[in-house]
């Protein structure tokens, strides 16, 4: 734990890789279940027409 | 859908490949990254600014587009799909925005200093800012549509002059300006190829962000305005 927190000191790069790693899933994640959720409000309203 | 997949994993591998690959003197293995004049360390903003830049003008034209095809059609969805697209297209204009101002600050010093290509971006902001201001004044749904599609067509002729001409003509910091020695690292390809690789998997893997959030995006303004209407 100790070198990793020295390595992380040298080569603070990889927390901003990480960071942007969580935000990219983040992002991804969020638009997944929008799209899941418009898809279900599609279905609901083809359902009520037919 | 395989889209999704491959738009997860793409931009997965640029962000991973564009932070984390060393910038070196003379690149001899594959994962390094020559060093660019001016910008070195800092470079890599290219995989996460430029394309930002590049989405507010393929969003804009998106929204020209169907603007266009509203006047002709005169159809409420086109007019939705054209706001979609402005929308995201000004938040991305927002975003190159503050990260260009962000880079300013540790490549330049300040944090603006209003050098052509960020009086150019302000310029943007404030017309399609006006767009939205617009759109927000008006009630009736089809006058609305209409004078914001006019609006929106004249608003896109600026863009091109904004982003990349007036920009490049004009003395500045911002590379690729007229007093640069080359157009810019983007245009004269001062990368070279596993970074122009990772740049450009950066555009593709933008631009299917973009128009997943753009087709989300409209498909919940039709339908919120249709269920509020209650015309299903």
């Amino acid at each position: 734990m100790e070198g990793l927190y020295k390595f992380l000191e040298t080569n603070s790069i990889y927390i901003v890789l990480f960071i942007v790693l969580v935000i990219w899933l983040g992002i991804f994640l969020f638009l997944q279940s929008m799209d899941k959720r418009i898809k279900q409000i599609e279905k609901e309203i083809k359902g009520s027409k037919a | 859908m395989i889209w999704k997949t491959v738009l997860f994993i793409l931009m997965l591998f640029v962000i991973i490949a564009g932070i984390s690959f060393p910038i070196v003197e003379n690149p001899a293995h594959w994962y390094q990254f020559p060093v660019i004049p001016g910008l070195e360390e800092k470079a890599k903003i290219i995989f996460f600014h430029v394309p930002t830049a590049w989405l507010t003008v393929v969003a804009f034209l998106v929204s020209t587009v169907y603007s266009i095809k509203y006047l002709k059609n005169k159809d409420l969805d086109d007019d939705a799909k054209a706001i979609a697209a402005a929308q995201i297209g000004i938040m991305f204009c927002i975003l190159a925005t503050v990260t260009g101002s962000i880079w300013a600050k540790f490549n330049w010093g300040s944090y603006w200093n209003w050098d052509p290509r960020e009086t150019s971006i302000f310029m943007l902001l404030l017309i399609y800012g006006a767009f939205f201001a617009l759109r927000s004044a008006i009630e009736v749904e089809e006058k609305r549509a209409a004078l914001s599609a006019v609006y929106s067509i004249i608003a896109f002729v600026t863009v091109p002059f904004f982003i990349f001409i007036m920009p490049r003509i004009m003395t500045g910091l911002h590379p690729g300006s007229a007093n640069d020695t080359n157009a810019g690292p983007v245009v004269n390809f001062k990368m070279n190829g596993n970074m122009m690789l990772v740049f450009f998997t950066s555009l593709i893997a933008f631009t299917i962000l973009f128009f997943w959030m753009w087709t989300l995006n409209y498909k919940s303004i039709i339908y919120k305005d249709k269920l509020t209407k209650n015309i299903l």
